[in-house]
């Protein structure tokens, strides 16, 4: 990111290509909405062009990047609504060594997760989805959520908690 | 109490980013607390269960879409480094030179014979010049069909392609009503948010007309995006623009305005008044 701060522009493909997917997916789990999602990566991106004389080096860019990620999805949804609801089929989970019976189990659980995750208040799942989904570390995401690394943990906890809950109300079978 | 802090440490434990002491002080409360073991058991499962949902990926076209965006704005930056390269020599060359007192004065005695020879040059009389037609000509087509490129382009579907309009403004030399008026409604009414900030920065060589500094006051209020407005009000402050003193403090003290937006909007309020 130095180096497309001093003027090389170039050098954001590099970035774009490392960071792109797991920008996507935070946008997709936000939107629900692939298209806006893909639009959204490239709106962060210009910023980063447009906004790289911001860039503190002592910052870590994933920080940073999901910070203009948060603004630019603020944007978005200052203007519309998700428009289409997330996928349902969810079942893509594979695992020879498991029996029919339990691998369609382990579809409808996930699928019933999916559902669950969706229905999160954004802001749980936002923090949710950065600590699993993009494997941020608590620094990061609170530099990110602009607050104290303690309370990114309970943050995270909490929306845990909350999936859990809706996860077995909607008929997820409880861990033994 | 100790059930509270453990369980905040549940999510860390179970992506395995607890250090071995932590992990330790869990796993000794667990064997000895059944409602925390249970809780771990629960959310552990939710927790693996994420790793099972599907991962989603974007479409080939959106990696082809940010390279032909990135492209766009290289050429604009490239662009504008070559002008850049141009006029700071030149300015430190003058001020290098009038700097020396030798050259202060060799110049003031070019400066006195010139003046001499330019008034029995302009005294004495002469033909009237005329400019070459075909060059004058020439050189207008090339202008107006810079013009046409730009407003075609700013008039595309594809947000990328209005980008490269706006970058392409850059090109026209002297832009007509026309241009001026696609770039305004471009940061009016585009639905894209980059095109509108480029459209702003692309303004910038407009300072001097008053009507596109009063179009960019009255689209203050309408704009949505603060990062838009932000634009706007570093543009007018460039342009030490007075008349948006009222604009600005009426949203400097917006409560429904982004809070950015109020800081930036006192901000150049402050700076707008002191240069008065």
């Amino acid at each position: 990111m130095l180096e497309v701060r001093a003027g090389n522009v170039g050098k954001l493909e590099e970035l774009f290509d490392r960071h792109h997917r797991p920008l996507f997916r935070y946008f997709v789990h936000l939107t629900a909405n692939r298209a806006a999602s893909e639009d959204l990566v490239q709106e962060v991106f210009f910023r980063i062009l447009k906004y790289r004389h911001t860039y503190q080096p002592e910052t870590s860019f994933r920080a940073w990047m999901y910070q203009i990620g948060r603004n630019v999805h603020m944007d978005h949804a200052g203007k519309r609504k998700a428009e289409v609801a997330m996928p349902e089929n969810a079942g893509e989970f594979s695992g020879s060594e498991i029996s029919p019976d339990r691998q369609l189990q382990n579809k409808q659980e996930v699928a019933l997760l999916h559902r669950a995750l969706a229905a999160l208040p954004r802001e749980k799942r936002e923090v949710l989805v950065m600590s699993r989904f993009l494997d941020l570390k608590y620094d990061e995401i609170a530099s990110v959520l602009k607050c104290e690394v303690g309370t990114v943990k309970v943050r995270v906890y909490r929306a845990l908690r909350e999936l859990g809950d809706r996860f077995y109300a909607l008929g997820g079978e409880r861990a033994s | 109490m100790i059930c509270d802090r453990i369980r905040e440490q549940i999510p860390e434990c179970l992506a395995g980013r607890l250090d071995p002491a932590a992990r330790e002080r869990v796993i000794d409360h667990l064997d000895t607390c059944s409602a925390c073991r249970a809780e771990m058991a629960e959310l552990g499962a939710v927790w693996r269960g994420l790793e099972s949902m599907p991962e989603i990926e974007p479409s080939q076209a959106m990696r082809a879409r940010f390279l032909e965006t990135l492209s766009a704005y290289q050429e604009g930056y490239q662009e504008a480094q070559r002008k850049l390269a141009y006029a700071v020599p030149k300015q430190s060359w003058w001020a290098g030179l009038w700097l020396r007192p030798v050259w202060q004065a060799a110049f003031s005695a070019a400066l006195l014979i010139a003046g001499v020879l330019g008034g029995r040059y302009f005294a004495a009389p002469r033909p009237v010049e005329t400019p070459n037609p075909e060059m004058a000509q020439l050189r207008g087509q090339i202008e107006n069909l810079r013009q046409l490129v730009t407003l075609s382009m700013l008039q595309q579907d594809s947000p990328s392609a209005r980008l490269r309009g706006v970058t392409y403004s850059y090109q026209v030399s002297q832009p007509d009503q026309q241009v001026e008026q696609a770039l305004l409604h471009a940061v009016n009414h585009d639905s894209n948010i980059n095109v509108r900030l480029s459209a702003v920065d692309a303004l910038a060589k407009f300072g001097n007309n008053p009507e596109v500094r009063r179009a960019l006051v009255d689209s203050l209020p309408v704009q949505d995006s603060p990062l838009v407005q932000i634009a706007l009000i570093d543009l007018l402050v460039q342009f030490n623009d007075k008349d948006a003193a009222p604009e600005l403090r009426k949203l400097a003290q917006d409560a429904q305005a982004n809070e950015e937006v109020r800081q930036r909007a006192s901000a150049s309020l402050t700076k707008l008044e002191a240069s008065k």
